[in-house]
């Protein structure tokens, strides 16, 4: 079997699927050096999505926590998170390889609006997967898939998140294989989905790298990110990896505590398992039935995590750590407040991670993702609030 | 060949129990029995939700060992997912199971995965599959797996689809899967009545039926009418 990062990942799909795999990784593998794909990529990144993003001094937090804290600015692109980076990539490759309808999971809903937001733009027929406490939840999102032109199908089985609906669109792939490609939103999945979304997502560990080799001339000390699937994650740190002296955190979702059911911290609290389409860290019951999850925020309530982080978690080059809801909502609260940006909650898992640590990181260098903007979690926040009578 | 499937556990121990005896003293020549998994992307809404329903509460393979056995020469298989063992243990499973099962089929498992169970030391034989989309080369490549037969998924979708198995697509990539492999090759997904039965017979070497079985299962009686009904 194909697609190993060490004993992780692989192809554990069914058997109708391989066909399709292959075919993709051929024309990724072929277009990913393909000048005339690379460059109608790059314009529609820089004069579409708006790339490159800026890296920003945030001087108020480092003033406060006497350190230096960069930000890269994902949430400053079309559609507000990271996800369209990838979402064009995939979008050109299955133009390429001549599929008409294009297929995708949300959670939090932003891989949703970036798929829909592709659809429209090369005029790709699309249909987008959410559990139904997700649309519940992010329910601007849905709206504005549907007003893109997408098909939402709420999906009313399971844990009703975003398990379900990366099977439901497995299911729909197994289908209509023939026409349809599915663009995986997270670095997940079976080969060669994690390589892919990788690639296209590191793009934003390139220009954060490109920015301090010029602009700073030294590399940051600490590089943190949230890690639900690990898209934006592994987009970063792929632009360190070589670098030993650039200390890699990826944080996980620590939720209301770490019993399960609680959490969605595949790493720290779950066990080696085969989980849609590839092995890794997943958070399961004893008897391998895949476990609820928990986290305030949608995009990183998943049970697993991309191989390649299982990966890097094992060869010691990543640390994986968590923050629960609260310290991801200081975060959330602290950004906003003293910087004037309201951060995503996926992103503010990573915020909270520095401001609970920050004795650590005292006169470092740090640079942290902002993967995504928080406009879309403003009911989430309300909600938050009003439990806790604030 | 006719096959039929029944989800273990469901829609509690007894009733299986009494199901799976039925199907023993059956016309039927062999059994797969579902180890539930609460992920199930292979599996269309009804067997998906009686899989989620015994997930949800639990049950211990090891019980399900005991009970599966018929003893009078039927052949039996597992169906699952990949996790189901690779979490109990591919040895440990392989030990557990060896002398009850003819073979494993495993939703999740392509063919070229194989090889990783076997490498890590499972035993037991993995059926391969063969579908609309599988290709020369992957045709070519049947008669080297340890499974006794091939497993066909006649239509593109997941079990309990809607199939006509009079089409000649499905007859044409039966019979070029044949042309590749001295295994019997069985079809299954989206069988249902006596009628597509009697299609299938007329031009393969056997069927197996699962979602109508698991639709049942929950009314003895009405489980029973229909395994007399089908197989004969």
């Amino acid at each position: 079997m194909k697609g190993f990062f060490g004993e992780f990942g692989g192809q554990f799909v069914a058997e109708t699927l391989i066909p399709a795999l292959d075919q993709l990784e051929e024309a990724f593998e072929r277009f990913k050096n393909d000048e005339s794909f690379i460059s109608e990529l790059n314009h529609l990144l820089n004069t579409y999505a708006g790339r490159p993003t800026p890296v920003y001094f945030a001087r108020n937090l480092s003033n406060m926590y006497r350190t230096k804290v960069y930000l890269k600015r994902e949430d400053l692109l079309h559609t507000g998170a990271h996800k369209i980076n990838n979402t064009l990539g995939q979008g050109l490759l299955a133009k390429k390889i001549g599929k008409k309808r294009v297929i995708a999971e949300t959670g939090a809903g932003q891989h949703g609006v970036a798929t829909a937001t592709v659809a429209a733009l090369l005029g790709l027929e699309c249909t987008i997967y959410m559990g139904k406490i997700d649309a519940e939840r992010q329910e601007i999102n849905v709206r504005r898939m549907r007003l893109l032109g997408a098909e939402v199908k709420v999906v009313d089985e399971g844990s009703r998140t975003l398990k379900d609906a990366v099977s439901a669109a497995l299911r729909d792939w197994i289908k209509n294989v023939e026409t349809t490609h599915y663009v995986l939103g997270s670095a997940l999945g079976p080969h060669p989905f994690p390589t892919i979304v990788a690639y296209f997502q590191s793009v934003i560990g390139m220009e954060t790298r490109k920015f301090f080799e010029k602009e700073i001339k030294s590399y940051p000390d600490y590089i943190i990110a949230c890690v639900g699937g690990g898209s934006n994650s592994i987009g970063i740190f792929k632009g360190f990896l070589d670098i030993e002296s650039v200390n890699l955190i990826g944080v996980e979702a620590g939720g209301m505590s770490s019993r399960l059911g609680e959490h969605a911290m595949s790493i720290n609290h779950g066990r080696l398992g085969i989980f849609q389409g590839s092995l890794s860290f997943v958070v399961q019951r004893d008897d391998g039935q895949i476990a609820p999850v928990h986290s305030i925020s949608a995009g990183l309530d998943y049970a697993g995590i991309g191989p390649e982080h299982a990966y890097l978690h094992s060869t010691g080059r990543v640390k994986y750590l968590s923050v629960n809801d609260d310290e991801a909502m200081k975060g959330f609260y602290t950004l906003t407040k003293y910087e004037g940006i309201l951060p995503a909650l996926e992103s503010s898992h990573a915020l909270g991670y520095f401001i609970k640590n920050y004795e650590d990181f005292k006169n470092k260098t740090i640079v942290i993702l902002l993967s995504g903007r928080g406009d879309k979690d403003m009911g989430i926040v309300a909600e938050y609030e009003k439990n806790r009578g604030l | 060949m006719k096959g039929a499937y029944i989800l273990a556990d469901y829609p509690y121990r007894d009733l299986f129990i009494r199901e799976f005896e039925y199907l023993c003293r059956s016309k039927v020549d062999f059994i797969e029995v579902g180890l539930p998994f609460n992920d199930p992307v292979a599996d269309g809404p009804i067997i998906a939700k009686a899989s989620n329903e015994v997930a949800e509460k639990g049950y211990n393979i090891d019980d399900i060992a005991d009970i599966i056995q018929c003893n009078n020469g039927k052949k039996i298989y597992i169906m699952t997912y990949s996790n189901i063992i690779y979490n109990y243990g591919l040895e440990r499973f392989s030990k557990r199971f060896e002398s009850i099962l003819d073979g494993v089929i495993v939703a999740d498992l392509p063919n070229i995965g194989h090889e990783f169970f076997i490498k890590k030391g499972f035993s037991i034989p993995i059926i391969p599959f063969a579908t609309p989309e599988s290709r020369e080369k992957d045709l070519k490549k049947l008669n080297g797996f340890n499974g006794g037969f091939v497993y066909f998924i006649g239509i593109r979708g997941i079990t309990g689809g809607e199939v006509d198995f009079r089409s000649e697509n499905i007859k044409i990539k039966y019979n070029e899967i044949k042309s590749f492999t001295d295994k019997k090759v069985i079809i299954g997904f989206g069988v249902k009545s006596v009628d597509d039965v009697s299609t299938i017979l007329s031009y393969a070497d056997g069927f197996v039926i699962g979602t109508e079985i698991v639709k049942r299962q929950d009314d003895f009686e009405e489980f029973k009418r229909y395994v007399d009904k089908i197989y004969l």
